[in-house]
């Protein structure tokens, strides 16, 4: 623990900043514990109140417009690009839209609390055309909430965090087999998954130019190009391959029967 | 997708670089008509 308000007590602002700010643009930095850790410095008079407070609402707020503005000029794209994440990425689109348009106000006072949402809730007030004045306001309101309680945390709980981390430290060597071990299973368990759907990876690829040439050859007729896209049909002004059809992912069974089987698929994305 | 459809018997393959590589070699574009357009709900 005393090593740690060590480190804090050199870093400590500029390290709140830093870790809120990356947390924030979508990088996997711990805010939530920087938060803790600096209400303990806190507590232990290394680090002053205010210094921390403003340094962590200047890192949030600072990345909540940067991330609001990316998703007001990227439209959709930047919500499809995080959805990419989900197990559904159209469902996840749709579904993240409505349920923000219908409690987007709430969702930005207590989006900072819950993982995934913490990091779309900017961008998707963005894209949604919010107005700048009504996101801040709602944005700034949600970061004084978020920095407040993990701070009042880390200030009451320095004694169990120095406990906490003292066992830690003590567990350390524990900790690094159980990760190796963690590691070692992960590697098995992606070769296995490897082995055991190696037959699908062989998908024929081509290259643009080379479809291109077919057409130009006068072999349209002889194939059908899809667009399968799991967004960008949400922009006005939305562009596809000329000539290709489009099939939803929702509804693969049905869109299928469409297909004409005598003909060549060539299937597109982003 | 492109397995599923390898499966239901459709000759398929994947372009590479997708939407932007075909852009990049300078393939006609469209756009896409507004009725295929999917309209998500907007605060203004």
């Amino acid at each position: 623990m005393s090593h740690l308000l060590a480190i804090l007590g050199r870093h400590g602002y500029s390290l709140t900043f830093a870790v809120l700010l990356a947390e924030t643009v979508g990088l996997p930095f711990p805010a939530s514990i920087a938060l803790v850790a600096a209400g303990a410095a806190i507590a232990s008079h290394t680090l002053s109140a205010t210094g921390v407070v403003l340094a962590a609402l200047a890192g949030l707020i600072l990345g909540d417009i940067w991330q609001f503005w990316l998703g007001r000029y990227t439209g959709w794209a930047l919500l499809g690009f995080l959805c990419r994440l989900s197990m559904n990425p159209e469902t996840c689109i749709l579904r993240s839209a409505e349920s923000f348009y219908k409690r987007g106000k709430e969702t930005l006072l207590v989006a900072k609390f819950v993982p995934g949402v913490n990091t779309m809730a900017a961008p998707l007030a963005g894209s949604m055309k919010m107005p700048f004045g009504q996101f801040l306001r709602l944005d700034l309101a949600g970061c004084v909430l978020y920095v407040a309680t993990y701070l009042l945390l880390g200030y009451v709980s320095r004694d169990f965090l120095a406990a906490v981390l003292n066992s830690i430290y003590t567990a350390s060597r524990v900790m690094e087999g159980i990760i190796i071990a963690a590691l070692i299973a992960y590697v098995v368990y992606r070769i296995v998954q490897y082995q055991k759907y190696r037959e699908y990876y062989f998908v024929p690829r081509v290259q643009a130019e080379d479809l291109a040439a077919r057409l130009e050859a006068g072999e349209a007729d002889r194939l059908q190009i899809v667009d399968v896209r799991s967004h960008g049909y949400y922009d006005i002004g939305a562009e596809r391959i000329f000539g290709s059809i489009r099939i939803e992912p929702n509804n693969l069974e049905e869109e299928i029967k469409n297909l004409p089987k005598d003909k060549d698929i060539y299937l597109y994305c982003t | 997708m492109a397995h599923i459809l390898r499966d239901k018997g459709f000759n398929t393959f994947v372009i590479i670089g997708g939407i932007a590589a075909w852009r990049k070699a300078g393939g006609h574009l469209e756009s896409v008509p507004k009725n295929d357009l999917v309209k998500l709900p907007t605060f203004s």
